[in-house]
């Protein structure tokens, strides 16, 4: 037999995406004893909460959650507000103002729109931790037409969760980064029905750069970070347009199967001719 | 939850297997459940739910070719698991787990319309052949006047991490004179990852007007493979509006201004004073 969690974390890889909370909340019933490795380790949607200080959105997840409040990156509070909430150090606090600064700056500018989240930790081994997050949706107007114009009633979604851990050694910094996207597209229409492409992708990179200062850390994670959404936007691109499209023209063919065969036999006929 | 409960929310979960993908799931759910004679009996009904919602195909007991287990093809009650091949006219026992099937028994087929459906079958297995490269069909005649026509086709490469599955089923009334239609597409990406396409569509079709015959058979599939491939072709173009509009309009490949960030710039600016003042590394 093997382990409970490897197989858990197996299920949800094979399940639908469209149903990570719902089948997630099935496996914390079944096995509550796993519950935070399992919320440690599933990557579920990210919500989006209302900072009642600043009147400011940020991004929730696992990683700024104590018990069953959020700390927004705006004001550091915790909602429901908690007493002894668990908040980065006074120094790493004034770091992850500033992340979450250049990080809103990079949202605009890739995203324009949606809402971005930095959250830092201290680390026991005096190194530190953080997830930037991004997260922007596209519902359909009024009219019921999407922004782009594509479809009568179209929606999207994407979220991207960065989780890196920064080290020290010296003048240069080790930074780990595991990152996954999370990109749903929706579409119903007359002519095609219902449309569901979900999913997520993960990746992961290590990277070593020089420190000057603290501020060169948000630059080193800046620059790691802005190269892997580049790459997994790549990615994204090709597996979501690409590969599930030909996995769908694998199992049928518009043109007859021995029409194409026919034409392929044809072609190589001619290729032998010309080479003659 | 209790012991019921764990093996309900199982089932519930086992009936979301993508493609191919049901026993890498049930291996998955027997180690979180860990308790095998509970789990048999209490995913029992959810395999049964599972295969009959997937057009789950089994060798016939007869002949070379495959047959789908389908709600149309049932003989007997609903828990009996008795199904049948209309196309050698055998009912066989379907073991849901093991998916094999045994103890066949030659039936006799409806012979008011039996023609019609024989006419039916043989053409849809000419259009399988032409546009599937592993389709199965199977033709179910019920009472002298409904037809049900359900067709499948499997990929699996676990190698690569992928799997895709398409199911069609049109239902024929012949007293009424309609023929509804419903596409079904799952395909599922997971190297890293786990995307997952699901599509669903209602084709419209119109039954021919000339009694049933070989010819309006044929004029009847003829139909279904116009709408089909209008309906992957429309499909191919949501790919392209998705990938062309909606993929850009979240997020940009590069910025307005076509450079990478300047890191050093947007860190620079408001940072410098207020970082330098603390120099040094963290938990000093």
């Amino acid at each position: 037999m093997g382990d409970v969690l490897d197989s858990m974390l197996d299920l949800m890889r094979r399940l639908p995406p469209t149903r990570i909370e719902e089948n997630l909340n099935a496996l914390l019933g079944m096995c509550p004893e796993y519950a935070d490795d399992l919320l440690g380790s599933v990557d579920q949607p990210l919500k989006l909460l209302t900072d009642k200080s600043t009147g400011r959105e940020y991004l929730a997840c696992d990683y700024n959650r104590d018990g069953d409040s959020y700390r927004s990156p705006w004001s550091n509070e915790y909602d429901p507000p908690l007493e002894d909430g668990t908040v980065p150090s006074a120094k790493l606090r004034r770091l992850e103002i500033a992340a979450n600064d250049a990080f809103d700056t990079y949202r605009e500018m890739y995203y324009e729109g949606g809402v971005s989240s930095v959250f830092l930790w201290d680390q026991d081994d005096g190194g530190f931790a953080g997830v930037v997050l991004f997260r922007k949706v596209i519902s359909p107007d009024a009219s019921g037409q999407a922004p782009d114009g594509t479809s009568e009633d179209a929606t999207g979604s994407w979220q991207s969760i960065h989780v890196f851990e920064a080290s020290e050694r010296g003048r240069t910094a080790h930074y780990k980064l595991t990152s996954t996207v999370m990109l749903e597209l929706v579409t119903k229409s007359a002519g095609v029905g219902d449309v569901n492409l979900s999913g997520s992708l993960t990746r992961q990179n290590e990277v070593d750069a020089s420190i000057s200062d603290q501020s060169s850390h948000i630059a080193n994670t800046g620059r790691m970070i802005e190269d892997m959404e580049i790459k997994m936007r790549n990615l994204l691109q090709e597996v979501y347009f690409g590969k599930t499209r030909d996995i769908v023209y694998d199992l049928r063919s518009v043109e007859g199967l021995e029409r194409a065969k026919q034409q392929r036999a044809l072609q190589k006929e001619l290729v032998g001719l010309i080479k003659r | 939850m209790n012991a019921q409960e764990r093996v309900n929310a199982a089932a519930n979960l086992l009936v979301q297997s993508p493609p191919g993908e049901i026993n890498d799931c049930l291996t998955d759910i027997r180690v979180i459940i860990n308790d095998d004679n509970l789990l048999q009996q209490g995913i029992d009904q959810a395999l049964r739910e599972y295969n009959i919602a997937q057009f789950v195909t089994v060798q016939s007991p007869k002949g070379d070719h495959h047959v789908i287990i389908s709600d149309a093809g049932r003989v007997g009650g609903d828990t009996e698991d008795r199904f049948f091949d209309p196309r050698t006219k055998t009912s066989f026992f379907f073991d849901h787990l093991s998916l094999e099937a045994s103890d066949p028994n030659t039936e006799e087929a409806n012979e008011d319309i039996e023609g019609y459906r024989a006419a039916l079958d043989s053409a849809a297995q000419e259009y399988i052949n032409e546009h599937y490269k592993e389709g199965v069909t199977s033709v179910f005649a019920s009472g002298s006047n409904n037809l049900t026509i359900q067709l499948v086709a499997n990929r699996y490469n676990p190698q690569n991490f992928w799997s895709g599955r398409w199911r069609s089923r049109y239902e024929i009334d012949l007293d009424a004179k309609t023929v509804t239609g419903k596409i079904l597409v799952t395909v599922h990406y997971y190297e890293q990852g786990n995307v997952q396409l699901t599509t669903e569509f209602t084709p419209t079709l119109t039954l021919p007007p000339s009694s049933p015959s070989p010819q309006a058979a044929r004029q009847l599939i003829a139909q279904i493979t116009e709408q089909e491939n209008t309906y992957q072709t429309s499909l191919s173009d949501t790919y392209h509006d998705l990938g062309e509009k909606r993929f850009k309009t979240l997020r940009r490949a590069l910025p307005m201004t076509r450079n990478k960030i300047d890191w050093d710039k947007v860190t620079g600016y408001k940072l410098g004073a207020e970082l330098t003042a603390s120099r040094g590394g963290f938990g000093s």
